[in-house]
C-alpha cells in the first residue's frame, strides 16, 4: 500500500490486504480533444464507427425532436388530463386523500434518504461538465429540428395548393429561437467559467452534496410551478379547463409545493435523527413504516367514502384488540424459559383448539367469523414455536412483537377483503392510472416475495413432500400465460368461493399477480441459493444453529444477495406487466392513454402524445429502479468475494 | 496393527482423565467405497491427538463423523459420554459441544467479524447482544486481531481468516477442537501464526484432534499421533515414538516421503 494513497491510512495495518475506500478516486481525466482521439478517433475504423454512430444518433434525435416539436401534436390532451393519467376518476371532493397519501411517503422518502442514503455528492468538475453538455444539447436541438410553419391569425396552419403545410427558411427558424440559443450559450458558459474559476484548485476536489443537488431541482420544478406560465389545463369531474397564459392551478401548486417542504423537512429530520443514538431503532421503525405503507394506503385511497364505521368500531377492532392482548399473553406465558414439556404440549392443544375450530365450522355447529379462525391457527403456530424463542426478556417481547405485528396484518387482511359487512372496497373505477400501476406492483411484490423465497426454500428442500409441492406449483404456473392467471382471478374465482366470502376485483387481481410473479421470484431466488457453497453449510452446523437459524442468518442472506440482479428484472418486469390489468377492464397508466383520453370529445382519437408521456413515465420509474438496484448491488458487493 | 496403552504418553493420570472422545469399530461406506474401516480411538481431556495420513485415507471423514457432519453406518461414536444418535437435538447438542476449523475457513462472508463470532453464542446459548460481544472482543485479542472485529471476512488475509474461524469455533466454549487441516490453504508465511494459536490453546488445556501436515506441530504439541491409511488405524504412537522408531512398515514409507 503506497503512502500516498491516504485515503486507508488510519486502518493502513501491515496486514491489512484489502481496504476497500468509499470513493473511488477519480480517474485522471484528459483534455477533452485528448480524450475523444483517444477513445473515439484511433484508428480507421473506429473512426469511420464514430462518424457512423453519431450519425444514426443524430438522424434518431432529430426524428423525436421534429416528433415532439411537430405542429400536429396535440400535447394539451396529456395536459389536460394530467389528473386521469395520476389517479384516473378520484372524486374531486375526495382528493384530499391522496394528498395525504403523497404526504406519507414523502415523508417516508425523505427520512428513509436522510437516515441511510450515503451520498458521495458530485465533484464541481462533474457539474461543469453537465452544464456544458446541457448546453450543447440544447444548441444541438435548435439545430437538429426541422423549421416551424406559418400560422394565420387565428391559429391554423397555412398550407399551399396541395394542402402541404409551409415551412419558414432555416434561418428564420434559428433566430426564432433565439431564447433558446440565449439559454444553451449560457448553460455552455457557466459550466466553462466555474471550470476555469476551480482551475487553480482542480485537483482538490469540490464536491456538492446530492441531496442539494436532487431536492434543489426539485424544488426548482415547483417553484416554476408559482412563475412559469404553464397555463391552467384540466379536467375535473367531467369538465374541461383550459386557460393558457397562467400559472397552473393553485389547487396543483399549494401541494405540490407543502409535498417538497415535507420531503425536504423530514430529509433534515433524518439527518438529525442520523447523529443521535436512537438512529438504529427509527431505522428498524422505518422499515416497518415501508412494510405498512401499502396496506395504509390501500385503505387511505381505496376505502368507499361512504364507508360504514360502525362495524369496524363494534366489532373488528375489539376483536383484534382481544386477540392482540389474549394471544401476547399466551404466547409471552409460552415462551418462559424454565416452561419446558408442558409448553410443548400446549402449544399442540392450541393446534387441537384451531383445527377443532374449522372441524365445527364444517359441521356448522356454530357460526363464528373467519377471521377468528385464521387467528387461532396463527396463535397455534406461533405457540409451537414459543419454546424456541424462551430466553432473556428482550426476546420473548420481539417474539410477543411479531405477534401483535402479523395479528395485525391478519385482521387487516380478512377486514378489508373479505368482509361485505364492513368495507367495500371500490375497485376498478374509483381509482386507475399511476395509482393503480404503482400499487398493484407494490402489494404484488409485498406478497410474492415472502411467497417466492418459501418456494425456493422449498424446492430445494432436502424433503420430498416439501419438494414436489414446490415444483409443481412453480412448473405449472410457469406454464400458463399470466393473462390467463389474471382471467381467472377477476372473473372465476368469484364463483368458487364460499358463500358469504368475496373478495373485491382488485384484491383478486393482486392475488393472481402475486402466486404468478412468486413462481419465478422462486426460481431466481433458488439460482442464489445453489451458489451458495457447501462449507457455509458445514459451518453453520458445526456452531449448532438450527437448520431455521441456519437459513435464515447464513443461507438466505447470501443467496438473495447473489439474486439481486434477477430480482431486479423481476420487479421491472412485474411494474411493467401491470399493463394488462387494461385487458381484464382496469384502468391502469397505459388505458388511459391508449382509450380513455383518445375517446374523449376535445381530444378525439389523439393517442400518440399520451403514449409518449406514458411511456416516459414508465421508462422513469424502471431506470430508477435499476439505478437503484445498481447502487445496491455495489454496496452489498455482490459478485466480489 | 496395536492401539494398545503401551504407545499412550507418559503422562501418569491420563488414564484416570474423562473420556472425551470415544469411537468403537466405526465404519463408514460412500456407496460400495468403504471409507473408514472399524476404526477405533479414545480421546481423553486435555489430550492434544494430530492425525496424520496420505491424502485419500479418510482422516476428513472421520474427523466430520464426529460432529455428524457426515453419519457413520456402523459402530459407536461418543463425545464426553453422549453417544451419537440420529435424535436433532442431541445433534445440535453435541455440535454446540465441539468446535470445528475448516480447511477453507468457511467464514460467513456476509457478516463481520464481530457477528462471525457473536451468531452462535447468541442463538444458540442464548447470550445477551453485549455479552456475546464482550466475549468475542476478547477471543480476537486472544488470537492476535483484536483490531479486525469490524471487518468482514473478504478484507483479511488467510491467516486472519483461518484466526477468525478459530476464535468463531471458540465463542461456544467448546469441550473439544477438531482442526481439518487447517493451514492447507494458506500461504506459507500466514501459516505460523495459525500454529501459534492453535499452540497456544492446546497449552490452555483444550482436548485437540488434528488433522494436519505440519510435522512441525505434530512433534512438538501433540500427545499422541495416529496415522491411518486406506480409511483405517494404521499406527498410534507417542511423537517420539512415532519419529523414531515407527512399528508399521506403511508408517515408514509414509514419513520417507514426507520428511
Ligand atoms: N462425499 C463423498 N462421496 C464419495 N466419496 C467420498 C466422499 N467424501 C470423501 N470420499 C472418499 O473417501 C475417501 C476419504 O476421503 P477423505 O476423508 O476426504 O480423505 P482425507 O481427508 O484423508 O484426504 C477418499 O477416497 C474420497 O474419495
Ligand atoms: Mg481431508
Amino acid at each position: 500500500m503506497s503512502e500516498e494513497s491516504g485515503v486507508a491510512l488510519e486502518s493502513a495495518t501491515e496486514d491489512d490486504i484489502d481496504d476497500k475506500p468509499i470513493l473511488k478516486p477519480e480517474e485522471p481525466s484528459l483534455p477533452p480533444g485528448e480524450w475523444v482521439r483517444k477513445n473515439l478517433f484511433n484508428g480507421f475504423f473506429n473512426s469511420v464507427l464514430t462518424v457512423l454512430t453519431v450519425f444514426l444518433m443524430a438522424i434518431a434525435a432529430r426524428g423525436l425532436l421534429n416528433y415532439v416539436f411537430s405542429e400536429e401534436r396535440v400535447w394539451s390532451a396529456p395536459a389536460t388530463n394530467a389528473r386521469l393519467i395520476l389517479t384516473f376518476a378520484y372524486p374531486d371532493s375526495q382528493y384530499a386523500r391522496v394528498w395525504v397519501t403523497v404526504g406519507l411517503l414523502a415523508v417516508l422518502t425523505g427520512t428513509s434518504i436522510g437516515l441511510w442514503a450515503q451520498w458521495a455528492g458530485v465533484s464541481a468538475k462533474k457539474l461543469c461538465f453537465w452544464s456544458m453538455n446541457l448546453g450543447s444539447a440544447i444548441l444541438l436541438s435548435i439545430v437538429l429540428t426541422q423549421p416551424g410553419v406559418h400560422r394565420d391569425a387565428a391559429g391554423e396552419v397555412l398550407r399551399d395548393a396541395d394542402s402541404d403545410v409551409i415551412r419558414k427558411s432555416f434561418s428564420t427558424a434559428m433566430s426564432d429561437r433565439l431564447v433558446w440559443w440565449i439559454v444553451g450559450l449560457a448553460f455552455i458558459g457557466a459550466g466553462l467559467l466555474a471550470w476555469n474559476w476551480l482551475g487553480e484548485m482542480r485537483r482538490r476536489t469540490i464536491r456538492v452534496p446530492s441531496s442539494f443537488l436532487i431536492f434543489g431541482s426539485l424544488g426548482l420544478v415547483v417553484l416554476s410551478l408559482w412563475v412559469v406560465n404553464y397555463g391552467h389545463y384540466a379536467f375535473i369531474d367531467g369538465e374541461f379547463i383550459a386557460i393558457s397564459g397562467r400559472t397552473v392551478a393553485t389547487t396543483t401548486k399549494q401541494p405540490w409545493t407543502l409535498m417538497w417542504l415535507i420531503l425536504v423537512g423530514s430529509f433534515f429530520l433524518g439527518r438529525q435523527i442520523r447523529k443521535t443514538e436512537r438512529a438504529s431503532s427509527v431505522k428498524g421503525l422505518l422499515n416497518l413504516g415501508w412494510l405498512l405503507s401499502p396496506f395504509v394506503i390501500y385503505w387511505v385511497i381505496l376505502r368507499d367514502p361512504a364507508i360504514d364505521y360502525s362495524h369496524v368500531w363494534s366489532t373488528d377492532l375489539p376483536l383484534f384488540l382481544a386477540f392482540a392482548i389474549g394471544g401476547g399473553a399466551v404466547l409471552w406465558l409460552l415462551s418462559y424459559p424454565g416452561i419446558g414439556e408442558a409448553g410443548r404440549l400446549a402449544g399442540v392443544g392450541l393446534v387441537v383448539v384451531a383445527i377443532f375450530q374449522f372441524v365445527a365450522a364444517f359441521a356448522g355447529w356454530y357460526p363464528m367469523l373467519q377471521k377468528v379462525r385464521l387467528s387461532f391457527v396463527l396463535l397455534a403456530l406461533l405457540g409451537l414455536a414459543a419454546s424456541n424463542f424462551s430466553g432473556e426478556r428482550s426476546q420473548r417481547i420481539r417474539f410477543v412483537g411479531v405477534w401483535f405485528v402479523l395479528a395485525a396484518l391478519l385482521h387487516y387482511f380478512a377486514t378489508v377483503m373479505n368482509a361485505p359487512a364492513t368495507v367495500d372496497v371500490v375497485s376498478e373505477n374509483f381509482t386507475g392510472g399511476l395509482t393503480v400501476t404503482l400499487f398493484v406492483t407494490a402489494l404484488t411484490l409485498m406478497i410474492s416475495f415472502p411467497l417466492g423465497v418459501v418456494l425456493a426454500l422449498g424446492r430445494t428442500s432436502s424433503l420430498p413432500i416439501f419438494r414436489i409441492m414446490s415444483t409443481t406449483y412453480i412448473e405449472s404456473i410457469r406454464g400458463v400465460p399470466l393473462i390467463t392467471i389474471l382471467f381467472f382471478f377477476s372473473n372465476i374465482l368469484p364463483l368458487f368461493l364460499p358463500d358469504g366470502m368475496d373478495i373485491a376485483e382488485f384484491a383478486a387481481i393482486i392475488l393472481g399477480y402475486s402466486l404468478f410473479s412468486a413462481a419465478y421470484l422462486a426460481e431466481n431466488v433458488r439460482g442464489g441459493l445453489q451458489a451458495i457453497r457447501r462449507g457455509q453449510y458445514e459451518a453453520a452446523d458445526a456452531l449448532g444453529l438450527t437448520s431455521p437459524q441456519r437459513t435464515s442468518f447464513i443461507v438466505l442472506p447470501q443467496a438473495l444477495r447473489i439474486s439481486i440482479p434477477p430480482l431486479v428484472g423481476q420487479v421491472i418486469g412485474t411494474f411493467k406487466e401491470t399493463s394488462l390489468i387494461a385487458i381484464i377492464g382496469g384502468f391502469d397508466l397505459l388505458r388511459i392513454g391508449n382509450q380513455v383520453i383518445p375517446a374523449q370529445t376535445q381530444f378525439l382519437g389523439i393517442k400518440r402524445e399520451n403514449l409518449l408521456i406514458v411511456a416516459a413515465m414508465y421508462w422513469v420509474i424502471t431506470f430508477a429502479i435499476s439505478k437503484y438496484s445498481m447502487r445496491l448491488e455495489r454496496r452489498l458487493g455482490v459478485g466480489e468475494r | 496393527m496395536s492401539i494398545s496403552d503401551a504407545h499412550s504418553p507418559a503422562s501418569d493420570d491420563l488414564a484416570s482423565r474423562r473420556d472425551m472422545i470415544v469411537c468403537d469399530n466405526v465404519n463408514k461406506w460412500y456407496g460400495d467405497f468403504h471409507a473408514l474401516k472399524d476404526v477405533s480411538a479414545t480421546i481423553k481431556e486435555q489430550e492434544v491427538v494430530v492425525v496424520l495420513g496420505p491424502s485419500g485415507s479418510g482422516k476428513s471423514t472421520w474427523i466430520r463423523c464426529i460432529n455428524r457432519l457426515e453419519v457413520h453406518q456402523k459402530g459407536l461414536i461418543a463425545v464426553d459420554g453422549v453417544e451419537l444418535s440420529n435424535d436433532l437435538r442431541n445433534i445440535e447438542k453435541i455440535r454446540s459441544e465441539v468446535g470445528m476449523v475448516f480447511q477453507q475457513f468457511n467464514l460467513f462472508p456476509h457478516l463481520t467479524v464481530i457477528d462471525n463470532i457473536t451468531l452462535a453464542p447468541r442463538w444458540v446459548r442464548k447470550l445477551p447482544k453485549s455479552e456475546a460481544e464482550a466475549r468475542a472482543r476478547a477471543l480476537l485479542d486472544r488470537v492476535g486481531i483484536p483490531e479486525q472485529a469490524d471487518k468482514y471476512p473478504g478484507q483479511l488475509s488467510g491467516g486472519q481468516q483461518q484466526r477468525v474461524a478459530i476464535g468463531r469455533a471458540l465463542a461456544m466454549e467448546p469441550n473439544v477442537m477438531l482442526f481439518d487441516e487447517p493451514t492447507s490453504a494458506l500461504d506459507p508465511e500466514m501459516i505460523k501464526e495459525v500454529l501459534d494459536v492453535m499452540k497456544g490453546l492446546a497449552e490452555s488445556g483444550m482436548t485437540m484432534m488434528v488433522v494436519t501436515h505440519e510435522m512441525g506441530f505434530a512433534r512438538e504439541v501433540a500427545d499422541r499421533i495416529i496415522f491411518m491409511e486406506d480409511g483405517e488405524i494404521v499406527e498410534v504412537g507417542t511423537p517420539e515414538h512415532f519419529f523414531t522408531d515407527p512399528t508399521e512398515d506403511r508408517t515408514k514409507l509414509f514419513l520417507s516421503q514426507i520428511l
